[in-house]
């Protein structure tokens, strides 16, 4: 089998990088998340993370993106220019549970009646090299929601042997053509591949979508909801929540419209000019992201929006754990 | 899309549904002291063909942009009725005729004027609510042949709040089978016509629910009151038609935010019929 070696990496990411924007997994300022790879020896690739602080969904949908920019002078305005971030991409280590969120991230862009240019032209030639996960964490619970964490769909997976040296496995054209590319820096090896560990946390969500549809108004929502701050942390740091603001930069006579992320725990969301607030408390902002990742998504696209990568888990300052709550929705009884 | 180098990128609106194209504000009438209607068109006209009850995103390009319904698709120009209650409208009563905006869309399900063919039309408005009905009601003028008896039953909080006063009080009146019965919350010296709110004053004509679709937008408060009416006056869901106004910001069922369960506003809605509406979540 082809095995990237440990003191290859570098050399493997120069020479992909000269034909593609790549994304890996990199500590920057304390935080890790997926940046663009420059060969700069004061930064280290943040291999032995398990899950990034920060999840890969930037790659595809930028915390903020330049969607055009415009000139207004008197009465008169225009589009100047409108940004077309096309381009050839590889995205590096991703594991399958992020992976399984792009996927969602797929279905919401680029299908139901509009198909997004911006977030298009970011995905249509992103090359994906996935890493198999073995040693998953103690919040991590992809396989529950349906995540093949040691085969996931991408065009290389990369299998750890230890030593930072990874196991080279092509599965598509694309991923062939990556192979091919690196021919000087792959080496032919027997492998063994590692070990899987179990994970720990499992959850049956088997029919909970449908009991969920009869339960918009139970009373165990004010429960549920009591702990959370609407902070926004889960939003920001979910792979699969995807939701964004518009706004406007404007200086002068000139401007930029640009959209960023946004989180539905905030009362601005949906506050229209005027007052009114459809999701003025917290409990309706709170049952509405909760819902939109186990119902709303699933009846609209058919999967559901959680992945089960667990960091929500880890960094919820108030410790709302949706382990715990979907047992807890699974628990309640529903009024006939 | 195609090669930016040369361009001067007006034509976009075709191709990337969140960039506008630039029309011009033609004429802007003042409707009461907080709502203005302004016309606008292209060089070449209307941006883009639009029927009742669909949306356009609206921007004022330095300010920001906002989805508000078209309250009406003339031939040669679109016409917005915008009510001042934040900084995009704010910022939008203040521009003159000459004034460049963007607009983009259309969005949206837009009101069913086939399957409504044929049958009496009761219309029941509150507020700046009668904009998107407007875009019915004028059509159902313009092709008048096909409907039937035409209610229109409006009310505002005074008699200066009422909206499109020339046509309710002048036009409307004039146009064949077409009753109008307007409405305001408090008496007033210079109103001497009916006094009440809106549910009240559609109990009180108890319009007959034979063979009739009943299209009610307005505030929340009032949709959900005047709901209830037409249901005890005998209205089946069916019957009953609503237009919701939600925070948007995309347009095209992607931002997330305009949501009711797993519906988008802007794309499945913003018109449902009560059959619809009561399978929803009541998170309007």
């Amino acid at each position: 089998m082809k095995v990237l070696p440990s003191d290859k990496i570098r050399e493997a990411l120069n020479i992909l990088s000269g034909e593609a924007e790549v994304y890996v997994p990199q500590m920057r300022d304390d935080v890790s998340g997926y940046f663009i790879w420059a060969d700069n020896p004061q930064v280290e690739l943040a291999l032995d993370i398990l899950n990034t602080y920060m999840s890969p969904k930037n790659v595809v949908l930028p915390q903020t993106e330049n969607m055009y920019s415009f000139s207004a002078v008197g009465q008169d305005a225009n589009v100047v220019e409108v940004a077309n971030p096309q381009g050839q991409r590889v995205i590096f280590g991703i594991k399958g549970c992020d992976l399984k969120a792009l996927e969602a991230l797929d279905l919401a862009f680029l299908t139901k009646g509009y198909e997004d240019e911006f977030y298009k032209a970011r995905r249509q030639n992103l090359a994906i090299i996935a890493r198999a996960c073995y040693t998953p964490g103690p919040a991590c619970f992809c396989e529950s929601m349906g995540v093949d964490r040691l085969n996931p769909e991408a065009d290389v997976v990369i299998h750890d042997l230890g030593n930072q040296s990874f196991a080279w496995e092509p599965k598509t054209p694309k991923g062939e053509e990556l192979t091919s590319k690196l021919q000087g820096v792959l080496v032919e090896q027997d492998v063994k591949l590692p070990q899987a560990a179990e994970l720990k946390r499992k959850i049956d969500i088997t029919g909970l979508s449908e009991k969920l549809a009869g339960m918009f108004e139970h009373p165990v929502w004010d429960e549920l909801s009591s702990r959370c701050m609407n902070c926004g942390t889960c939003t920001y740091v979910c792979p699969s929540c995807y939701c964004f603001d518009i706004q406007v930069n404007t200086r002068g006579e000139a401007g930029n419209r640009f959209r960023c992320w946004d989180s539905c725990m905030y009362r601005e969301y949906t506050l229209m000019a005027g007052g009114h607030n459809p999701r003025e408390y917290k409990k309706e902002r709170f049952r509405n992201r909760f819902l939109h990742k186990l119902q709303f998504f699933n009846e609209r696209y058919g999967v559901n929006l959680c992945i089960g990568c667990g960091r929500c888990v880890i960094l919820c300052p108030n410790g709302v754990n949706i382990l715990e709550v979907i047992d807890k929705l699974k628990e309640v009884q529903v009024d006939a | 899309m195609h090669d930016h180098g040369e361009c001067n990128c007006k034509d976009h609106g075709q191709t990337n549904p969140l960039v506008p194209t630039m029309v011009k504000v033609l004429k802007i009438v003042e409707e009461t002291p907080d709502v203005k209607t302004f016309y606008v068109a292209g060089e070449n006209g209307i941006p883009f063909k639009v029927m009742p009850g669909q949306l356009a995103m609206v921007s004022q390009l330095p300010i920001g942009e906002g989805m508000f319904s078209v309250s009406w698709q003339a031939d040669d120009h679109l016409q917005f009725a915008i009510k001042r209650v934040g900084l995009l409208t704010e910022a939008l009563h203040d521009i003159e005729v000459g004034q460049t905006l963007g607009v983009r869309g259309p969005y949206g399900n837009g009101f069913p004027v086939e399957a409504c063919k044929g049958k009496d039309m009761l219309f029941i408005g509150g507020g700046i609510g009668l904009a998107p009905l407007r875009s019915f009601i004028k059509y159902c003028f313009k092709y008048r042949q096909d409907y039937g008896k035409i209610k229109i039953i409006y009310g505002a909080r005074s008699y200066d709040d009422l909206c499109f006063k020339q046509e309710l009080f002048e036009e409307w009146p004039q146009v064949p089978d077409c009753e109008v019965f307007v409405t305001i919350d408090n008496p007033e010296e210079k109103w001497n016509g009916h006094v009440g709110f809106v549910p009240a004053y559609l109990e009180e004509i108890n319009p007959s629910p034979q063979g009739t679709i009943a299209v009610t937008c307005g505030p929340p408060i009032m949709i959900k009151f005047v709901l209830q009416s037409l249901e005890k006056m005998g209205y089946s869901d069916e019957q009953v038609i609503t237009t919701l106004e939600m925070r948007m910001k995309c347009g095209i069922g992607k931002c997330g935010r305009c949501n009711i369960g797993s519906e988008f506003i802007c794309l499945d809605g913003p018109v449902f019929d009560l059959t619809q509406l009561k399978k929803l979540p009541p998170e309007w």
